[in-house]
């Protein structure tokens, strides 16, 4: 078992297009430094610096916001990471 | 109450059990506004007016390019350096005649929005930058006038209902200012996205169906998958936290 993080689509060109990764930890940042060690481009795409996610990037854990303390957010062996991206488009 | 003629005109609609001839009669009574004639605001615009709401405001203070035309469905070659609203205007007014179509040429500002939004009953969020989406989501968090958004960007879109004083607003999630990029995008993404805002506030003005509150739907074109996710009412949030709430 492992905690999936999903990966958004202009993400995938650091994860060698995989969509999704297994990583292991007990909070989103762990599973997150196991993903950067596994895939070190994920780090510029969701960090602007140690420990501070990018404003652009809202995680979610079994698809519920982890929002405001996401890094510190628990998660277990099963769980689901979604990296996602606000849009500003229209 | 509802004409023949309008009996007529919406006869599909009026079949569908959940709207019948009360739920017209509410699109009839309803006034929109629509901030934004682009991407967005084309296939919301068209979609509301062919439903017979009965007033839309539509607000944009820009003119018509060449590169608008891959998206910006409610305007043609022939609209090019006219305003947006006056392009989308005139073919809304084409579609349907009987709705009031309220063409404003303005900049979203500070100064102005609490004017531009008055006397509606919902606000949809058909703009290109986040920086007016949050000053048009403080002003319907205060005035507590529920608000339809929806971005995009590529094959990707989102969507998502506001309820102020009861549901997650779209600043509930807020890091911090976020650069702004000219954005990508393919005119199918704004088609879908548009749609889903447009059945939205079909849904809320006839009572009917289940809002998307609380949860934000993101659409993913080059998968074709659509995927929700839960948000919280965030008490700190500085819209619609406790400390600013209006009760």
């Amino acid at each position: 078992m492992a905690v999936r993080v999903h990966i958004h689509a202009t993400h995938r060109q650091f994860t060698n297009g995989m969509e999704v990764v297994a990583t292991a930890g007990n909070t989103v940042s762990e599973c997150l430094n196991h993903l950067i060690k596994q895939f070190p481009g994920m780090e510029k795409a969701i960090f602007s610096k140690k420990d501070k996610l990018l404003n652009i990037v809202e995680v979610y854990v079994n698809h519920a916001s982890a929002y405001p303390n996401e890094l510190a957010h628990p998660v277990k062996d099963g769980d689901e990471i979604h990296l996602v991206l606000m849009l500003a488009g229209g | 109450m509802l004409t023949s003629k309008e009996l007529e005109r919406y006869d599909r609609q009026i079949m569908i059990g959940e709207i019948g001839q009360e739920g017209q009669g509410k699109l009839k009574r309803s006034r929109v506004v629509i901030a934004g004639a682009g991407g967005l605001g084309s296939p919301i615009a068209l979609y509301l007016t062919a439903a017979g709401v009965g007033r839309i405001r539509l607000i944009d203070h820009d003119q018509v390019t060449l590169s608008n035309l891959n998206r910006q469905i409610l305007h043609w070659e022939e609209d090019i350096g006219r305003k947006k609203v006056d392009s989308a205007g005139s073919k809304l007014r084409n579609l349907n005649s009987a709705v009031e179509i309220e063409a404003i040429s303005e900049t979203l500002t500070e100064g102005n929005v609490f004017r531009l939004v008055e006397d509606c009953d919902v606000i949809v969020d058909a703009l290109d930058n986040l920086p007016t989406r949050y000053l048009l989501n403080r002003c319907a968090v205060e005035k507590r006038i529920p608000f339809f958004h929806g971005a995009v960007n590529g094959f990707e879109g989102r969507v998502m209902t506001i309820l102020p004083g009861e549901t997650a607003c779209l600043r509930c999630m807020y890091r911090g200012p976020v650069p702004q990029e000219k954005f990508p995008v393919i005119g199918v993404t704004p088609g879908v996205i548009g749609s889903i805002q447009a059945a939205e506030v079909i849904k809320y003005v006839t009572g009917i169906g289940r809002l998307l509150t609380n949860r934000v739907l993101i659409y993913d074109g080059l998968t074709v998958a659509f995927s929700e996710f839960t948000v919280h009412k965030n008490s700190d949030c500085d819209h619609c936290g406790f400390p600013l709430r209006k009760e």
